[in-house]
């Protein structure tokens, strides 16, 4: 890559850049309630980037995305709590377990299609966890505890870190050839497969990044709570939350998810801090989800992009 | 070298249904054969079975001397044999020019500069006449340009073997005759080879230099478009046959 | 032979639990045969029905019996709401479904889930309820039986047959299966496509709802706002095995269902949770060999 073409990568990738150094930058002086609340929101990005490599992009509805994130929390609290392994070397660990997972899961269900997909991905899920409360080295059904001397400054910058390398591995793959390949995809998987595109690979490929940067905010998040525990990390509201966010700020878009992160992440967090409001977020998430999905398909950003032409050169 | 697709033998079942039944032929690049035979002859399951979107149950196709059957659709575009689809399936959110450079992208060329794949689809819309509509959201084209746009497609992947199912279909006489026109050009341009699966006799018969029927899946004719339409045993059944369908 | 037993005892109570699987599973397979849309939020219509049982067994001491018309009225009338809220934008017109209206259903749906959920766990907490309804026990031989888990497995299928005469003896049932396998043909002869179509959603509300009336036998303490977390993916697994649309379906998915998670506790080592995970995961294998699902 030379210089010209790094610097022609358009103003979406430029201001997300720009946000994360700048967010890097300022870290050590941001307070630490607030740094915790930073860190949250890019686990979140991260993990809606990921979901909306294999949704967004490819077009396929995972409900089953809290998988790859459940195993990179175990990954990361086995590799420090059992071996003694660095928490950043965890999360490597976490991405490691979520690509693997994700190709020897993809290779079968990625052969189903639309709600057949969905269902397989959603039951995966669901029987991972009756598995992982089978198994003795993951605590047994009772979970993972780490001794919880986290450094917050370490864990915010490992998952910027693998966020701004989820952003770039997303404005690589969309804008390359291969990018045409995932749009055919997305389009017409069989007219694809009858040009010449091998929809098959390419929906491993994509499906096999979207576990590993899963895995890794997986990682992260064990890393930051101090360990996993099977009922909440296998959640199904962690799936359910990444396709609202990515839904909300517009799916297969570069920067829908960091805006949809921000829109439901957020209010989340300020619903929680209010007794009266704590468990009416998901009403509302829920709502303007339905609202979304009937009536502004293509979410926040594939609506100003609709509406408002200036933009559909800058949102790319 | 002239490169050469053989189809010998080949039967396609349907748990009890026998849609194709031990048909073969060949063809040669720079010919155009058509493939005829009333609705339900099985001649679009034929060009499934060529272009690995099905496998054959059992038989033999094979390129240069190579088998292929069986091998997944894309290899087979990789080797050189491209489909268009009967109901077109454009890439709707894409341009045409899109459209095409994805052919000429992961076809039998492999185009890998996308500026470079993007220039050939230019090329590819004019000769086929759809220029002026190169930059268009493929969603906003009429059926007939969406048919267009599927011959295009395949002449975008770069591949010497194309297997046409209806492009004709659906057409005004004049449309037609532009259509029939624009092809017989094209073809003498590129020089592809051809199975053209057709239902407007008149098309068929004035692109094909050589002509195969089918009936129930089985080849009851072949020879030059004027042999076939001369032989008594295309006429019972095809003509029967259509006197049955009509009208269409 | 006290293998034996055991292995008889467990073998019946999984075709008891089967059968209501099997009639939770059925108001989706009409829902997904009809409208060809698979309703995300179905394992909350399933908590309403168990709520529904159990709020008219504490006002009025109603065993969950009792609650089946109450909850199929309620069905009906949420089913209708269900289609024309969600569905008929994406139906109306189209001769079938394509990826996007599907993908926008899903989504859709999904986003009901989160909200009926929420709002459920708002309104009546958290926490786990149950009915206090336990008619007895009858023994036959070795195997013993608990009476309300049979009565329940009665009242299942004879809820799959009553649908199974419903669509093949009656007009309306018949425009509803000639509307679920080709729209256009059923336009021709006169067949409403709304109408059909949201009466076929409607039936499948109420049998989902009834469904979760009668799973409440099973679940002494087990019914929380949550409860369609387990219950949607088990429908779900139930619907492919049987093959979605296909009405008897419903049945032997659910009895292979409920067979495996009993007896499969037998064969690995007594562990509850291991026989859930085969019984979810076998939908992979049949996804993969029989993708039409089980029955031809």
């Amino acid at each position: 890559m030379n210089l010209r073409s790094i610097l022609s990568v358009g103003p979406t990738l430029w201001g997300i850049g720009i946000f994360l150094v700048i967010l890097g930058g300022s870290a050590p002086w941001i307070p630490g309630f607030l740094l915790t609340l930073v860190t949250g929101l890019l686990i979140w990005a991260t993990l809606a980037y990921s979901l909306n490599l294999i949704t967004g992009l490819v077009g396929y509805v995972s409900f089953g995305h809290v998988v790859f994130m459940a195993f990179g929390g175990y990954a990361l609290a086995f590799g420090v709590g059992a071996l003694n392994l660095h928490p950043v070397v965890g999360v490597a660990l976490g991405a490691a377990v979520g690509l693997a997972l994700a190709l020897g899961i993809g290779l079968v269900t990625l052969r189903f299609r639309g709600v057949y997909f969905a269902i397989a991905t959603l039951v995966i899920a669901v029987a991972a966890l009756y598995i992982v409360l089978d198994i003795e080295e993951l605590g047994d059904g009772k979970g993972i505890i780490l001794n919880p001397a986290v450094e917050p400054l370490s864990v915010f910058y490992t998952i910027l870190v693998t966020l701004a390398i989820e952003v770039g591995v997303t404005y690589a793959i969309t804008h390359g050839r291969i990018g045409y390949g995932i749009r055919s995809i997305k389009g017409d998987e069989d007219a694809a497969n009858t040009l010449g595109i091998n929809a098959a690979r390419i929906k491993l490929f994509v499906y096999a990044l979207s576990g590993l940067f899963a895995g890794a905010a997986g990682g992260v998040y064990a890393w930051n709570v101090s360990g996993a525990f099977p009922y909440s990390s296998f959640s199904l509201t962690f799936s359910l939350q990444m396709l609202a966010m990515i839904v909300i700020g517009g799916m297969g878009t570069l920067l829908g998810p960091l805006i949809g992160t921000v829109a439901v992440y957020l209010p989340s967090q300020v619903f929680l801090t209010i007794p009266l409001l704590s468990g009416l977020q998901f009403i509302v998430i829920g709502l303007v989800v339905i609202i979304i999905a009937l009536f502004v398909p293509g979410g926040i950003v594939g609506t100003l992009r609709k509406y408002i032409p200036e933009f559909r050169g800058m949102l790319e | 070298m002239t490169r050469v697709l053989e189809v010998s033998q080949v039967h396609k079942y349907f748990g009890g249904v026998r849609a194709v039944q031990g048909v073969s032929l060949a063809v040669q690049e720079g010919n155009v054969i058509g493939l005829i035979g009333p609705n339900g002859s099985g001649k679009s399951t034929l060009l499934n079975l060529i272009a690995g979107v099905m496998k054959p149950t059992k038989g033999r196709i094979s390129l240069d001397g190579q088998r292929i059957d069986g091998w997944p659709a894309h290899r087979i575009v990789e080797q050189g044999i491209a489909k268009t689809h009967q109901i077109p399936k454009p890439f709707l959110a894409m341009t045409c020019r899109e459209n095409v450079a994805v052919a000429a992208m992961f076809g039998s060329n492999k185009q890998k500069d996308q500026s470079e794949a993007l220039e050939t689809a230019g090329r590819v819309l004019t000769l086929v006449g759809l220029e002026g509509k190169a930059d268009s959201i493929s969603s906003n084209l009429t059926v007939q340009e969406r048919k267009r746009l599927e011959f295009a497609r395949v002449l975008g992947t770069g591949a010497r073997i194309l297997l046409l199912d209806e492009i004709f279909a659906g057409l005004s006489p004049e449309e037609l005759r532009d259509a029939i026109g624009m092809f017989t050009q094209v073809q003498k341009e590129v020089g592809f080879g051809a199975l053209v699966v057709e239902h407007v006799m008149r098309a068929v018969l004035t692109v094909s230099g050589h002509v195969v029927v089918i009936e129930e899946g089985t080849k009851i004719a072949d020879g030059s478009p004027r042999e076939v339409v001369e032989n008594p045993a295309v006429i019972e059944a095809y003509l029967g046959a259509e006197a049955v369908h009509a009208p269409t | 032979m006290a293998d034996a037993a055991l292995f008889l005892s467990d073998l019946a109570l999984g075709v008891l639990l089967g059968c209501v699987f099997a009639v939770i599973a059925h108001g989706l397979n009409l829902i997904w045969g009809v409208a060809k849309v698979v309703n995300v939020a179905h394992g909350e219509f399933i908590m309403l029905g168990a709520y529904g049982a159990y709020f008219l067994n504490l006002w009025f001491g109603f065993n969950p019996l009792l609650s089946i018309p109450f909850d199929a009225a309620i069905g009906l009338g949420v089913g209708v709401l269900f289609y024309f809220g969600f569905l008929h934008r994406e139906l109306r017109g189209k001769e079938s479904m394509d990826l996007q209206s599907e993908m926008v259903t899903l989504v859709s749906t999904f986003g009901l889930s989160l909200v009926l959920i929420n709002t459920a766990q708002k309104l009546w907490t958290p926490d786990n309820v149950g009915i206090p309804w336990s008619p007895g026990y009858v023994v036959f031989g070795p195997v013993q039986l608990p009476l309300g888990g049979l009565y329940v497995a009665i009242v299942s299928v004879s809820i799959i047959a009553l649908s199974h005469v419903f669509l093949s003896k009656t007009y309306l049932g018949n425009a509803i299966r000639a509307h679920s396998q080709d729209i256009p043909a059923a336009q021709l002869v006169g067949i409403n496509p709304t109408i059909t179509a949201s009466i076929g959603t409607a039936v499948g509300f109420g049998i989902t709802m009834v469904g979760g009336a009668l799973l409440t036998v099973w679940l002494p303490t087990g019914i929380f706002p949550a409860m369609g977390n387990l219950y949607a993916p088990i429908s779900f697994v139930i619907v492919v095995l049987g093959g979605p649309g296909k009405m008897w379906g419903s049945l032997v998915g659910g009895l292979t269902l409920g067979v495996i998670i009993n007896v499969g506790q037998l064969f690995l080592g007594n562990n509850l949770s291991l026989a859930e995970a085969a019984a979810f995961l076998i939908l992979i294998p049949v996804l993969l060999l029989r993708p039409e699902g089980i029955l031809r």
